[in-house]
């Protein structure tokens, strides 16, 4: 019984195997092919233009990576405002105040997470880059430019981040909050020691995921006149004739840059891996 | 030691608590049993403010407890609380679970907190396996360090909310025999349970708690054998079987 499913996962994963490796072979064949062999892939083009390409990367890069951490601080904090409960109304004036700040910071946080969500970012993009435009008409319109491109990703990412962080918060059981507070936690306490240290470990995955989402969503940026990578690769490919060159070396930056960062995270969340919390492998026998 | 003066506990419309009282002296240990629904749950997290009474009043050692100038996370850190479902930190080994408190809370040095945390797990027979993480460990082991991570507050009385419902048979012994130890050396506890042969080794006196009063309370033998009540007696033979 067992012995004959075993001969057929066998004989499944060697087929898989073999189509995996002819699919590769076929498509990088292909690939040169048209490339190198009908077109002629220009070397002497790349090995001349690659800074500029760089440069370009960098521009990505660095919008992407400064957007992503102001918006994981706006993520974070609104993401835990919705995440939190209902709260007790304490009696007295000073008590309807704080609930009522907390309810309308709710509210905002919804109809926040609701525009970010429920539009293109392209149009985001636009959006405040014009606004910005008319509004400060006077600055120098690449500056213009980079600033608005900065708070349409910020904006977008921390929209996209809070419900992950919200996610993360909610998924650890109440039965945690309950036992911290009945050994004398404050809210905040039981928040920072206990609910945290869980939720963050559950949001590294989704997190890293949002992080490439942006980097590549940021080639969107080229619209409101950012040269970053898309945009290098695209005037090069015009201006300069080479459209395979070009978006060779453009896709192989994205991927210089993704791989890396997936790889690094997937080493930290390796070390922060605890039994019973988030996605498991077989339990560790440690005792 | 605990004082519960006509408690009432509203959820929404559904009055959980109608007018609870009782008096439990120090070193006693009261069993609470009760249908689901009756509100012994509800009446323990009253009497450590996890839940606010809505009228009546809780006194703790003396203290007046349910009143709104008082700091509710010290009333919490004089009454050990104990879950069916455990709730131990995911995210810690069984000895962090139980020096966390210690030292977030009463502001321990690590050192000692880590003295204190290793003797109190070889008290429930744990000392082996301080650096498990909760998965690691069997529903008795993890309900063992949940009263470990109570006892490390120093607590006045320690309450328990069907600690063995959530367990497989083969492992309420050995937390049983945890908490009767623990009875033993004078601990004030008061303990919701189903566990018979606990109540009538443990408990001189028994709460019948149904539909947010208490219908009848006595010595275990009275309730068990000879109760007063209807209801009591429908109770008891269905537990007893």
């Amino acid at each position: 019984m067992g012995s004959l499913e075993d001969v057929r996962r066998q004989r499944t994963r060697t087929f898989d195997t073999i189509a995996a490796v002819v699919l590769t072979v076929g498509i990088i064949g292909l690939l040169l092919e048209v490339l190198v062999g009908r077109y002629g892939l220009s070397w002497t083009y790349i090995a001349s233009a690659w800074p500029i390409y760089l440069r370009g990367a960098w521009v990505t890069f660095y919008v992407t990576t400064v957007a992503y951490i102001v918006g994981m601080g706006i993520g974070f904090i609104i993401g835990w405002a919705r995440a939190a409960r209902v709260s007790v109304r304490k009696p007295g004036a000073q008590g309807a105040a704080v609930f009522g700040v907390k309810y309308t910071l709710r509210r905002m946080g919804d109809g926040y997470v609701a525009a970010i969500r429920g539009t293109p970012l392209f149009v985001q993009i636009v959006f405040v880059s014009s606004v910005l435009v008319i509004r400060f008409s006077s600055l120098d319109p690449n500056q213009l430019a980079l600033i608005a491109g900065l708070v349409a990703l910020t904006a977008n990412t921390g929209g996209y981040q809070s419900e992950i962080f919200r996610a993360g918060i909610q998924t650890v059981h109440t039965g945690q909050v309950e036992a911290a507070r009945a050994i004398g936690f404050s809210r905040w306490k039981a928040m920072r020691h206990v609910v945290l240290p869980q939720a963050l470990r559950l949001v590294i995955p989704p997190l890293t995921n949002e992080y490439i989402g942006l980097l590549k969503a940021s080639s969107l940026l080229l619209v409101i006149g950012i040269v970053e990578l898309t945009e290098i690769g695209r005037r090069e490919a015009f201006f300069q004739g080479k459209p395979f060159e070009s978006f060779a070396i453009v896709t192989g930056l994205y991927l210089l840059i993704t791989v890396p960062v997936s790889k690094i995270v997937e080493y930290i969340e390796r070390r922060l891996r605890v039994p019973g919390l988030g996605s498991q492998q077989a339990p560790t026998t440690r005792v | 030691m605990i004082r519960v003066e006509d408690v009432h506990k509203y959820f929404g419309t559904l009055h959980v608590l109608r007018g609870i009282t009782l008096d439990v002296s120090k070193g006693e240990a009261l069993v609470i049993i009760g249908p689901s629904g009756s509100g012994k749950s509800t009446l323990l997290r009253c009497i450590n403010l996890l839940v606010e009474p809505d009228a009546g009043r809780v006194f703790i050692d003396g203290v007046h407890v349910n009143r709104h100038d008082i700091n509710r996370e010290w009333v919490r850190q004089q009454v050990g609380m104990v879950f069916q479902s455990f709730n131990l930190f995911t995210h810690l080994t069984a000895l962090e679970n139980v020096m966390l408190g210690p030292i977030r809370v009463k502001g321990v040095s690590r050192e000692q907190a880590e003295d204190k945390a290793k003797q109190l797990l070889a008290r429930v027979g744990l000392a082996a396996k301080a650096n498990a993480y909760p998965a690691e460990l069997s529903g008795g082991q993890q309900q063992r360090v949940a009263i470990a991570r109570a006892l490390a507050m120093d607590p006045k009385a320690m309450l328990f909310d069907e600690p063995t419902s959530a367990l497989d048979p083969e492992y309420i012994r050995e937390v049983l025999d945890v908490m009767t130890a623990l009875a033993r050396e004078g601990m004030t506890m008061i303990v919701v349970t189903h566990e018979m042969g606990f109540a009538s080794n443990v408990a001189r006196r028994i709460v019948f708690m149904d539909g947010g009063v208490i219908l009848e309370e006595g010595h275990p033998q009275e309730i068990f054998e000879h109760p007063k009540q209807e209801r009591t007696r429908a109770f008891v033979s269905k537990i007893l079987r």
